[in-house]
């Protein structure tokens, strides 16, 4: 017989959480049932913010010209043209009759459009083109010179005073923010629930005087939250990975690098927050009788999870606010308050890193009360309170 | 040899154990008796570290059991306790890896250890889904699957039917055999007398009586014999004089006969009550050593 020493124990007991639930076909299918809902939400997206782009039928050498000037001036304006040849007018109409080209430009002398109410920013676009490209022909017709023409034409445009200013790119982190914190609100809440749920199913079943015959009802407990933790995190990297590798495929994400680091700030939040709650959770379940009970003494923690993800919301709006600043300082509702500050910028290192460091201390003293709390209380049949339960020597 | 020495125990104001000492020798065989919360399982409970004593302690070879040496031991709790959701196979050897058996090593013996207990047939199927004497066995398994230095089992009997008493009775005999002290409690007091050399006998939280059930019997001076006759009164034999009737039996009883009473007198009065079918001096069983043992506590 070989020995193994009691060192190792949690290690097995985290192994068996990890793999009884990783092969629950519930498990199984809500993951594949999430990973789809992510990817059909992204694609959606893809689809509705597209970038406008327009094909423009071009037909002659002088249209040709015009369109590249169509096309220089919509890229300043945000968005593409490109232009296709045409040898003859009959067959750009009838491409744009099929759809193949928004619109065609015909000898510089007309434009065709499908219906009237068409493509109307293009049109705007090629007719003020045009104009100038006419006025400068006018100009030129009566002996104007060169440079009284392009002083003339070339005026600067308005300026535009814009009241708010715009960055696209706050607007897709703000949505990246908000899909991380459902992601680590939904994952602290399952996991969270899983610890509880596994305790009172010991409990419940009896089967802890059994392993605690053997083994410390630290071990016991040290393993579970490790196996599901791990379980939690496998779930989130393979969510994250796919929801990345989708936006990239769809091509809505115009940096990618910015999504891994989201990926990465809401694992590591998720260990840190999964870490804070379980022992909390493994409490609420050590202190009820059945599964049923569970969700009154849950309570206070689903409370707390449920006003962090708000606060954390609230972050996303308002990631400078003092509300935001302090609910990502304090433990409970750092995990779900630092990640969305930090996807957006909006947090210094410093208070990542303090906040970080102040969520790893107050774990490290919860935990042992936790521990301690939950040797005492799952022994013991029937309901028990906790302060019972932190007082009580190990009784049974 | 495993020793439970000075054990105590209180539950608010009730005294479980007061001083409770005894000792299992190794390959010995002892039934653990005694009336509902008498403090059998308060005992075996403190033996597995399960509950801690007020004071007292447990020693094995010699030595005080600590949690690594708890770990070599078997144990089959009064309220059974398995992972409902779990597959027979992979939970025994989840259990046998929990003592510390290899992981290789661990299958095997689980494997081979229900087809001792005759489950094996069930390997792949959730707990839930068996019988309770088939969880019944699975729970003994849980108990001998790392082949236990030591085995404590409360109340592993109860449930089984005849065929799962032979089974499990042959199984503790041979762990016996093979040299592991085991204690059992139950309520069952033939079975006791059939599989047990040895008895502890418990009564509100104190011991009454331990050692070799022959011991205590030849202690008990008692006359006694058991007398069966066929076609008598019901009551023939209450008249008689100096004569306590311990047991009433079917078609007749166990007799104490005290004072002057002869055995001889005894079986005329049958005699001319009927037909004598049986008649015979008895020892006094494991029962009524314990009835007596009790009421004069």
């Amino acid at each position: 017989m070989s020995e193994e020493s009691g060192r190792g124990v949690y290690r097995i007991i985290a192994r068996r959480e990890f793999v009884e639930r990783a092969r629950d076909r519930g498990f199984i299918i809500s993951t594949l049932l999430t990973i789809f809902v992510l990817s059909a939400f992204i694609v959606v997206n893809a689809l509705f913010n597209r970038e406008t782009r327009f094909e423009l039928g071009v037909v002659g050498g002088s249209a040709r010209a015009t369109g590249e000037q169509v096309a220089a001036t919509a890229k300043a304006l945000g968005f593409t043209v490109t232009l296709r040849d045409y040898s003859t007018e009959a067959g750009a109409t009838q491409a744009v009759r099929d759809g193949a080209v928004a619109a065609a430009l015909v000898n510089d002398e007309r434009v065709v459009v499908k219906s009237s109410n068409g493509p109307g920013q293009l049109v705007a676009v090629i007719q003020a083109v045009s104009n100038r490209t006419r006025a400068q022909q006018a100009l030129a017709a009566s002996g104007l010179s060169q440079d009284a023409i392009d002083r003339a034409l070339n005026v600067p445009p308005l300026p535009v005073r814009a009241l708010e200013p715009v960055d696209p790119q706050r607007t897709q982190n703000s949505a990246i923010a908000i899909v991380g914190i459902l992601a680590l609100y939904g994952q602290l809440f399952a996991y969270g629930y899983w610890v509880a749920a596994g305790v009172v199913e010991e409990k419940a079943s009896r089967v802890v005087e059994v392993l605690l015959s053997t083994i410390r009802p630290s071990q016991l407990l040290r393993g579970k939250i490790l196996g599901i933790g791990l379980l939690g995190l496998c779930q989130l990297v393979l969510i994250g990975v796919t929801g990345v590798a989708v936006s990239r495929a769809a091509g809505i994400l115009r940096v990618p690098s910015g999504a891994l680091l989201t990926v990465g700030v809401v694992l590591l939040w998720f260990v840190l927050g999964f870490a804070f709650y379980a022992g909390l959770f493994a409490v609420a379940g050590a202190i009820v009788p059945r599964q049923e009970d569970l969700q009154t003494s849950m309570t206070p923690l689903s409370l707390l999870i449920v006003v962090s993800f708000f606060l954390g919301l609230e972050a996303v709006q308002t990631p400078t606010s003092t509300l935001a600043a302090v609910a990502s300082m304090l433990p409970p509702s750092a995990p779900l308050t630092m990640p969305s500050r930090m996807i957006l910028g909006q947090a210094p290192l410093w208070q990542g890193l303090l906040s970080g460091a102040i969520l790893i201390g107050s774990t490290a003293l919860l935990l042992p009360l936790a521990t301690r709390a939950y040797s005492r209380a799952v022994l013991r049949a029937g309901r028990v309170r906790v302060r019972e339960a932190l007082r009580a020597e190990r009784r049974g | 040899m495993l020793e439970l020495i000075d054990l105590s125990r209180r539950f608010g104001d009730v005294v479980a154990l007061d001083r409770v000492s005894f000792s299992v020798a190794e390959g010995e065989m002892v039934g653990f008796v005694g009336p509902n919360g008498a403090g059998k399982t308060t005992a075996m409970r403190i033996t597995l570290g399960v509950l801690e004593p007020d004071g007292g302690g447990v020693r094995w070879r010699g030595r005080p059991v600590d949690a690594t040496v708890r770990r070599r031991f078997g144990y089959m709790p009064e309220e059974r306790g398995l992972y409902q959701k779990m597959r027979v196979l992979d939970q025994l050897a989840y259990f046998a890896r929990l003592h510390g058996l290899a992981r290789s090593d661990a299958r095997a013996q689980a494997l081979r250890t229900i087809e001792v207990l005759g489950v094996a047939d069930r390997k792949g199927d959730r707990a839930e889904t068996l019988s309770q004497g088939n969880q019944q066995r699975v729970q003994l398994a849980a108990a001998l699957v790392h082949r236990p230095e030591v085995l404590v089992l409360d109340e592993p009997f109860s449930g089984l039917d005849p065929v799962g008493v032979d089974v499990l009775s042959g199984v503790l005999r041979e762990q016996a055999a093979a040299g592991v002290p085991v204690v059992f409690s139950s309520h069952q007091l033939e079975l006791v007398e059939r599989l047990c050399e040895s008895v502890v006998l418990i009564h509100r939280g104190r011991i009454l009586a331990a050692g070799r059930i022959a011991d205590l019997r030849a202690a008990d001076a008692r006359r006694l014999v058991r007398v069966e006759v066929a076609g008598a009164a019901a009551s023939w034999y209450e008249t008689l004089a100096d004569v306590r009737v311990l047991d009433p039996l079917p078609q007749g009883a166990i007799l104490e006969l005290r004072g002057g009473a002869r055995e001889r007198d005894v079986l005329d009065a049958a005699r001319a009550a009927g037909d004598v079918r049986h008649f015979s001096i008895v020892q006094p069983s494991l029962t009524e050593i314990f009835r007596r043992a009790v009421s004069e506590a």
